[in-house]
């Protein structure tokens, strides 16, 4: 392509250019329309017939009369299934596994994106061949070794496996990266000590990319789901992912002995009630998050 | 602070010598205990008929060759490369238009746009995969009622193995494209925008700019993606066992569920043998990609 044109052209060109504009804005609205009317209406169409009544949301899947809205979906479900300590086991897991990740992930990456050590290729390179590895793969060992330690239906085993996971130590030393090295130097003419130049230097420049992580991060907590169910099938510990699909299986399976229209309409209100809290976390952090996958993401 | 030692090869103070382990230990323990432990423990049991309780024989090759002739295991990774095809390409022409309309800063509702797409990501698996069971279900679900108000059959999508596949490919679909299209936005936004006043100068349409500029550009953000989603897809299980367990007939069965179905049976050995063959098939896949990147280079 030749980079250089005679500047007449250009005029010739301006005023087509704004009719051709005009057009695609509307194409493309009208995808983006489509798009999000795609995306959203599976999650409205649930939380509007969480609140419809049972037998309505099967007889009439379409419609929504705001006179008939009721909350017995809730109270049936609420009385059903423990979606209350499943609740309670989410956050407890969240608390302990996202602080261990948010503290360790970026620690470890600091060590790899700004030290010079014997292995560290070596040991980097375990952590990218990690990356690749489908996390069911560990499942049957991680537990056996649970058994050994007697861990099986226990809070630590849903805790430490996983908790500082490949993608993030990966993650974090991309942006850890661009931090110029003259500020740690700096740091260390004015007698700030190793873990003093992580802590008050690093961290609060790479504020935006921990936000990511952090968002990220708690998602991943709440939406786990395959290690939960084979470790944590007792109802004690069973997370909030875990009540849920067991209330699933009863669609199928139908154990309750309560018929197809209660348990959709118990399914839909336990589905809503998992929804809302992640969806209100994330519409608010919604900037730090993406803006911190922008910071973090390949280039180019 | 320390006066620097004498011995060594570094000429840092010993403390700034031994900072990097102390940082990683934390990070090397846990990795070490629940990552590494269990990965070599895989690699033992893919070479014993293990059942859990008896004392484990060492069976050498036999669990891959029992795998390798079996028609279920690649029937399972049949299923994988369907569905893979599914939504793939899909997926890259949606989130790749979505991207670069929503790279434009002129455009309205920007943030609007931004925040739906997101959406499905945040949502957690468990809780969608049961409303498309609700919505896609044969006799009562939405899907079919809308089909019904244009006066078209139903469809079974959750119970015929023509149709089961597809459902669920819309649902991973549903699930993913968005944060899809944010790793492509920041593609897009590391490309410097005067090279397309100089291409609108030499009156280049939008359609040829997309093909002929922007997406060699941003290849590398794209095989990113592609890596990511074949690893997510060839490793999808999670949405067929809530969804259809497996169904109809079988033709859900992905390779992450057969896989899965080996622990239910306490068939460890295999189980073992099932994983290390499915990582090795990914990481060969993830090299061809790369292979096909370099070539372009």
């Amino acid at each position: 392509m030749s980079s250089i044109r005679v500047p007449v052209v250009s005029a010739d060109v301006a005023e087509p250019s704004t009719g051709r504009r005009a057009r695609p804005a509307i194409g493309s609205h009208l995808f983006l329309v489509m798009l999000t009317l795609a995306f959203l209406s599976p999650v409205i169409w649930a939380v509007l017939s969480a609140f419809k009544p049972a037998a309505e949301i099967i007889r009439n899947p379409l419609t929504f009369d705001p006179s008939t809205f009721t909350l017995s979906n809730f109270t049936g479900m609420f009385a059903d299934v423990p979606i209350a300590s499943g609740f309670l086991n989410t956050a407890i897991v969240l608390i302990f596994k996202g602080s261990i990740t948010l503290f360790c992930a970026p620690l470890a990456a600091y060590a790899f994106a700004k030290y010079d050590f014997p292995l560290k290729n070596l040991l980097f390179g375990t952590v990218l061949v990690t990356l690749m590895l489908p996390t069911i793969v560990l499942i049957i060992p991680l537990l056996l070794e649970m058994k050994e330690l007697g861990w099986v239906n226990t809070y630590q085993a849903l805790i430490l496996p996983g908790s500082v996971d490949a993608f993030a130590i990966f993650w974090m030393r991309q942006v850890i990266a661009s931090v110029p090295d003259e500020l740690l130097d700096a740091a260390r003419v004015d007698g700030c000590g190793e873990f003093g130049i992580f802590w008050r230097v690093v961290v609060p420049i790479i504020r935006p990319g921990l936000a990511g992580l952090a968002v990220l991060t708690v998602m991943n907590i709440y939406n786990d789901f395959v290690w939960p169910v084979v470790i944590a099938s007792s109802d004690r510990l069973a997370t909030l992912q875990v009540v849920l699909s067991t209330l699933a299986q009863n669609i199928t399976g139908n154990k309750i002995g309560a018929d197809y229209a209660t348990i959709t309409g118990e399914l839909l209100a336990a589905s809503a009630v998992a929804l809302v809290p992640l969806l209100v976390i994330f519409i608010v952090l919604q900037k730090h998050f993406i803006n911190g996958i922008l910071a973090g993401s390949v280039k180019g | 602070m320390a006066p620097a030692p004498q011995r060594g090869p570094s000429r840092f103070p010993l403390r700034r010598r031994l900072a990097p382990y102390i940082f990683i230990l934390p990070f090397i323990v846990i990795f070490a205990a629940f990552g590494v432990y269990p990965l070599l423990f895989t690699l033992q049991l893919s070479f014993t008929n293990w059942h859990g309780a008896e004392t484990a024989q060492w069976v050498g090759w036999s669990n891959y060759a029992y795998l390798l002739t079996s028609p279920d295991f690649w029937a399972s990774l049949g299923n994988s490369a369907v569905l893979w095809l599914l939504i793939i390409p899909i997926q890259l022409v949606i989130a790749l238009l979505t991207a670069v309309l929503l790279n434009n800063a002129k455009l309205r509702f920007r943030g609007f746009y931004r925040i739906a797409f997101i959406v499905p990501f945040v949502t957690p698996l468990v809780a969608i995969a049961q409303i498309w069971i609700v919505l896609f279900d044969q006799h009562y679900g939405a899907v079919n009622g809308l089909l019904h108000l244009v006066g078209a059959p139903d469809i079974a999508w959750l119970t015929s193995s023509m149709w089961a596949k597809p459902t669920l490919a819309l649902l991973f679909l549903w699930k993913t494209t968005g944060f899809i299209v944010i790793i492509l936005l920041s593609g897009l936004q590391s490309i410097d925008s005067s090279i397309y006043e100089a291409a609108s100068i030499d009156g280049a349409t939008r359609a040829r700019a997309l093909w002929s500029m922007t997406i060699p550009l941003i290849r590398r953000t794209l095989m990113f993606a592609v890596v990511l989603q074949t690893l997510a897809v060839f490793q999808m299980f999670a949405e067929p066992y809530v969804v259809t367990k497996g169904g109809p007939y079988g033709s859900t069965t992905t390779a992450g569920l057969f896989l899965y179905n080996h622990i239910t049976r306490a068939d460890l050995g295999t189980g073992a043998a099932n994983s290390l063959l499915l990582v090795a098939i990914v990481m060969l896949m993830s090299l061809g990609f790369v292979r096909l990147l370099r070539a372009k280079d």
